[in-house]
């Protein structure tokens, strides 16, 4: 086991809990859940997976991308604590935008790892696809439609410079596969036929997951639009591109959920026997570059990466499964790449192979990832964990990749860019 | 976690409001009752509860009477009122806006309080904008 450093411990992941990404006001069964509701069943399956009762947590993190738009809260870790009977232990709220779910993990890891707690919850919710309405109860909601959130995420965008100069927003979708494309000397189509050979698996894997937005794949989608194929409606007039390169299938399904997780020390894990098999945190790169600046992701993803592997120890060859943050598409190629998943000018070809898809030899986002799986925005990487986790158990049904992964990398980020890279290791 | 397996606790409280009946959650171990509800037990941190309901009335433990920086006028429209500290006959305990309450009767029923002698409340509700709110008033 890596010991994360001087007088810290070994943490591992013992629980883990997600609802469905989708709309929640569609679905007769849960039409009127709220953020606390939706947290606190995250939250107890969570404690329910490890073997715990709620009275076993001692301290509790709260993840939310934008909690005072979208949950009309300030201090949403107050708001939930009731609903998964946990009243009065101390907690934290954190906000990260799309990289929330990662920052949990890795926070609550910290807080195990330096000794302060033994036992501690990490989850976070997001309710995107509709609105919470001022003043009034928590079932009651509204539309939430694009024309309210994009003018939001201006926000992400730094007050000085970043916002004001314009550019940030505009160039963040496709600057790292435009540097990708020219590096390689790629053509548009090829660029187009990667993100579409991308999709058509990524979507097939989220109609397979019982979690997944969806219920159709591209072929059923192509067939009622009277196309022959996935290939045809991807590249059609019915699927036009929205920026330089992504189409709207390279956009993220904005939607609602709630995912969580429970720490405890490797040790005390091994010596209580937890119903499932540890998966140790192995560590945690982190950086962050504002958007403003020249390819942010990419500068993003490459120290982050450098960090975990160094704190590691861990090599690019030892990784079994990849879970990346894709709601610009293009990210599965170049961050697979730029964290040694797949080799450098290759990926674009994996793409078109489908050689990334859960059944293929270099699996990425097995459970459809943010464009097809859902994106519950501040939830969702907490949600990669879940599926990661779920994999390196063997538990993940219809989905389950080939080979069961006993090292998996995660690469996160949002906020216009904060990035996350975490290595977790199934405790042999 | 499915759909199936989900449950909008939130919506079932309000709706009941609108029905005169009041909702709770009991908790499967320790049988103590979650009011307002909510999906585990507070008490003694056991993930089970059941859905219950609880009659609505209870005793006041303690209260404040609102000066203008705490003073509400939609609140106003329907009568006297002070926040207070009510326990449920089932066990629970909650704030809520309890009518009957002024500035002329606090004295009487604060001294009452604090001779041991019981203050009882009843449930009722007052018409907001979409849903009904849950207060209190004074038996």
């Amino acid at each position: 086991m890596v010991k994360l450093g001087k007088d810290m411990r070994s943490v591992s992941i013992v629980g883990v809990g997600c609802t469905p990404f989708c709309d929640f006001e569609e679905h007769p069964e849960t039409q009127g859940i709220g953020e606390g509701e939706a947290f606190g069943y995250a939250a107890l399956e969570a404690i329910a997976d490890a073997g715990l009762e709620p009275r076993d947590i001692q301290y509790f993190y709260h993840g939310a991308a934008n909690p005072f738009m979208i949950n009309d809260c300030i201090t949403p870790n107050m708001q939930v604590a009731d609903w998964f009977g946990v009243r009065g232990i101390g907690s934290v709220a954190h906000s990260e935008a799309c990289c929330t779910g990662y920052v949990a993990l890795q926070e609550a890891v910290m807080a195990v790892a330096s000794g302060t707690y033994d036992v501690v919850l990490s989850g976070a919710v997001d309710l995107a696809s509709t609105l919470p309405v001022e003043h009034a109860p928590s079932h009651i909601r509204q539309p939430f439609p694009l024309e309210v959130m994009l003018p939001s995420l201006d926000k992400i965008y730094d007050r000085a410079y970043g916002r004001p100069l314009d550019g940030a927003f505009g160039i963040s979708f496709d600057n790292w596969i435009n540097e990708y494309r020219m590096t390689y000397d790629l053509s548009d189509d090829q660029i187009d036929q990667a993100l579409n050979g991308l999709s058509k698996v990524l979507r097939k894997a989220a109609v397979a997951h019982p979690l997944g937005y969806y219920d159709q794949d591209y072929d059923q989608v192509a067939a009622e639009k009277g196309l022959a194929s996935a290939d045809e409606f991807l590249a059609s007039m019915f699927n036009p591109k929205v920026t330089m390169y992504l189409r709207v299938s390279g956009f993220e399904t904005k939607c609602s959920g709630a995912s969580a997780l429970v720490v405890m020390p490797t040790e005390k894990a091994l010596a209580l026997g937890v119903p499932h098999t540890p998966i140790e945190v192995l560590g945690t790169g982190s950086s962050a570059f504002e958007a403003g600046l020249a390819s942010n992701e990419r500068q993003g993803t490459t120290t982050a990466i450098k960090e975990v592997y160094e704190l590691t120890g861990v090599s690019p060859d030892e990784v079994d499964l990849f879970m990346c943050n894709d709601f610009f598409l293009a990210s599965e190629i170049v961050a697979a790449e730029e964290c040694g998943y797949i080799p450098r000018g290759e990926a674009w070809q994996y793409a078109i192979d489908g050689r990334t898809a859960y059944w293929g030899d270099k699996p990425i986002n097995p459970h459809g990832g943010r464009c097809n799986f859902g994106h519950a925005h501040g939830a969702s990487g907490l949600a990669d964990v879940y599926e990661a986790v779920k994999q390196m158990r063997g538990e993940a049904g219809p989905t389950q990749i080939e080979k069961r992964p006993e090292t998996a990398l995660l690469r996160g980020f949002g906020g216009s860019q904060n990035v996350r890279c975490q290595i977790l290791r199934t405790v042999s | 976690m499915l759909l199936k397996d989900m449950e909008p606790i939130v919506k079932k409280f309000y709706e009941g409001l609108e029905e005169g009946v009041y909702y709770a959650r009991k908790c499967q171990e320790c049988g103590a009752v979650e009011f307002p509800p909510h999906l585990a037990c507070n008490t003694c941190g056991y993930h089970g509860t059941e859905w219950v309901e609880v009659s609505g009335h209870g005793k006041l433990l303690n209260f404040t009477i609102p000066g203008i920086q705490n003073d509400k006028p939609h609140l106003k429209e329907h009568g006297k009122y002070g926040y207070g500290t009510v326990e449920l006959d089932e066990g629970c305990q909650y704030t809520f806006v309890v009518y009957g309450l002024s500035k002329k009767k606090a004295a009487d029923v604060r001294a009452k309080i604090m001779a041991g002698e019981t203050v009882g409340v009843h449930a009722k509700t007052i018409d907001r904008p979409q849903y009904k709110e849950l207060v209190f008033e004074l038996d």
